[in-house]
């Protein structure tokens, strides 16, 4: 009985208190973000006296936001693309039985345990020799590549449910490696790819290093890499900077609240095999 | 998913008794399983090559290279495990490496405790539970880099709203330039990432879910409280998900880069480096391409490490 005396108030206390460290920095965020220089310095409090649009045009004006964001559309939607089409047709591959199956299981899996972070020069130097440096296929392509072992795994393992059977009975019905895999595999594979590419869509997005490292114009900057500049460059107008911040972190909480389930679901699909 | 499945074997029957050309006749033999060399190539193909481009040549990159002085340009010298000596000379490194285990301590220890206890409550679905759900994994699709941004601003002495908190409850000592101070530097860019749980909450609450409700049901008849069924039911049952947790955490912290560069840039005085800025560090700021390499080994080395330090650990967790 004692226990649960102490036990109700500490579970609230402890939600309570996570939840307002979660959720108050960002409604300050948004807030502040209205205001102008005055009122934000005179108190971190309070609401502004009018909820003009000002800083937001601002920042628009002053940071390329629009070709920032589109980059990063590209390069999310070009590198989930081809990391679930490269990783589909190579776990449908090592469902069949051959010499190497295991090696190359092994070594495709190898990544998940590389910090590619250790690689950025070798990669700088891949990608700078290609010709890709500072272009949004450059920084896809590295995606693609470092993303593979995440999207391997999320997509193999749903591809394993698919009951050996029924390939069986398409083979003795005379269908093709390329058939059972368009026909059959493929399209009992979408709700997985669903999952997998809202993971991979979210990791391109967010990723900030290699986006920095690849880029040095706003022709290829991502806008994780761009909203850097209303640090460096905005000491003086905190208010555009928030007003830039809010603006960059919107169309994610925009895709979250319309696909909120989904995008639990794929989170929680990384971890289930 | 049967019906799809019955449905699908149907119609792959029917095209193929439609058009069944006569060469596809020695399909029927069982040798069919054995896959033609070309097939495997064309679907393995593009997967190799990628894990050659992307994982063996770096890595045989940052081997060798980490052997020689390289500017980047230019021939680069055979200097032996010099890069080495100088790197565990090198205070921004220790700090570096003291670092990345302090991260994955926080990780570890607090972090994930922190995910699994607000699973644990949330399981049970109290009063507004799906309010608490959705604001707790908010943080979670927005990009580290923007929370890193935020929490500058909000630890920002002067229009910053934990220092404007502490003046206006009376605090005014306690006040504080928080990313510039050595002694609090690190601590505070830690705070978005250790109070951020909802990645790890929603990974345990899904799992929560797939136990059978008649287990909690046979334990409460047996007379069993809310702590004994979360701790001899629901925690052994996402034993696996909570190892996969941990090793996915090593793996984030070896990979931390935007805290650190977004909000000290590794300073005050190398205070908040880790390995992956000072590896970038040393390749963009100083152009000693060697030093990087170096410390890149060093990075990879410390992440199999410690990813089998977190395997031995939950092993010995398991047999207890």
């Amino acid at each position: 009985m004692t226990g649960r005396l102490i036990a109700r108030p500490a579970k609230w206390a402890f939600l309570g208190v996570l939840t307002v460290l979660t959720v108050i920095p960002l409604l300050w965020l948004l807030v502040s973000a209205f205001k102008t220089t005055p009122e934000l310095f005179r108190s971190p409090f309070g609401l502004p006296a009018h909820w003009s649009f000002a800083n937001f045009i601002g920042a628009l004006r002053a940071q390329p936001l629009v070709a920032y964001f589109r980059n990063s559309v590209t390069v999310a939607v070009v590198s989930t693309v081809a990391t679930i089409a490269v990783s589909t047709t190579a776990a449908y591959a090592l469902r069949h039985r051959f010499k190497l199956r295991g090696a190359i299981n092994g070594f495709l899996m190898s990544g998940l345990f590389v910090p590619f972070t250790a690689f950025m020069t070798p990669i700088f130097f891949l990608i700078y020799h290609l010709g890709l440096y500072n272009t949004v296929w450059g920084i896809a392509l590295v995606y693609t590549g470092t993303m593979l072992p995440v999207g391997f795994l999320i997509i193999k393992g749903y591809m394993e449910t698919i009951p050996e059977e029924l390939l069986e009975a398409a083979r003795i019905d005379g269908a093709s490696f390329h058939r059972v895999f368009l026909r059959i595999v493929f399209p009992l594979t979408v709700p997985g790819l669903a999952t997998a590419s809202i993971f991979l869509m979210i990791s391109a997005w967010n990723e900030l290093l290699f986006a920095n490292l690849l880029s040095t114009s706003p022709s290829a900057e991502t806008l994780q890499v761009g909203i850097r500049s209303f640090l460096t460059s905005y000491a003086a107008n905190y208010p555009e900077a928030f007003a830039g911040t809010v603006m960059a972190m919107a169309p994610t909480i925009l895709a979250y609240a319309i696909l909120s389930n989904r995008v639990v679901e794929s989170m929680a699909a990384t971890g289930l095999k | 998913m049967l019906q799809r499945s019955v449905a699908s074997r149907g119609a792959a029957r029917e095209a193929q008794t439609i058009f069944k050309p006569p060469w596809r006749a020695r399909a029927r033999h069982p040798a069919h399983r054995l896959v033609k060399i070309h097939q495997l190539v064309a679907y393995l193909g593009p997967s190799v090559v990628l894990a050659l481009a992307f994982i063996v040549f770096p890595l045989v990159f940052v081997i060798v290279m980490s052997l020689t002085a390289w500017a980047g340009i230019g021939p680069a010298k055979y200097v032996g495990i010099q890069n080495y000596v100088y790197l565990f000379h090198d205070q921004a490194f220790r700090s570096a490496i003291y670092n990345t285990l302090v991260w994955a301590a926080a990780g570890i220890f607090v972090q994930t405790p922190m995910s699994l206890l607000a699973a644990l409550i949330l399981a049970r679905r109290p009063f507004m539970w799906k309010f608490f759900r959705t604001a707790l994994f908010v943080p979670s699709v927005v990009s580290t880099t923007i929370l890193a941004l935020m929490w500058y601003f909000m630890l920002d002495p002067n229009v910053g709203l934990v220092n404007g908190t502490l003046k206006a409850v009376g605090l005014n000592s306690w006040t504080h330039a928080w990313l510039s101070d050595p002694s609090t530097a690190q601590f505070s860019i830690m705070v978005p990432f250790v109070i951020y749980i909802g990645f790890g909450m929603i990974l345990f609450l899904t799992q929560i879910s797939t136990i059978p409700r008649e287990i909690f049901e046979a334990a409460r008849i047996d007379g069993a409280n809310v702590f004994q069924q979360d701790r001899y039911i629901t925690i052994p049952a996402i034993r696996r998900a909570i190892a996969l947790w941990v090793l996915f955490l090593v793996g984030y912290v070896m990979k931390m880069f935007e805290y650190p560069f977004v909000m000290t840039d590794g300073g005050p005085a190398s205070t908040t480096m880790n390995l992956p800025l000072y590896v970038y560090k040393q390749m963009v700021t100083a152009d000693a391409y060697g030093l990087a390499m170096a410390a890149g080994v060093v990075t990879v080395v410390l992440g199999a490490l410690l990813v089998l330090v977190a395997l031995l650990g939950l092993r010995w967790l398991e047999s207890r």
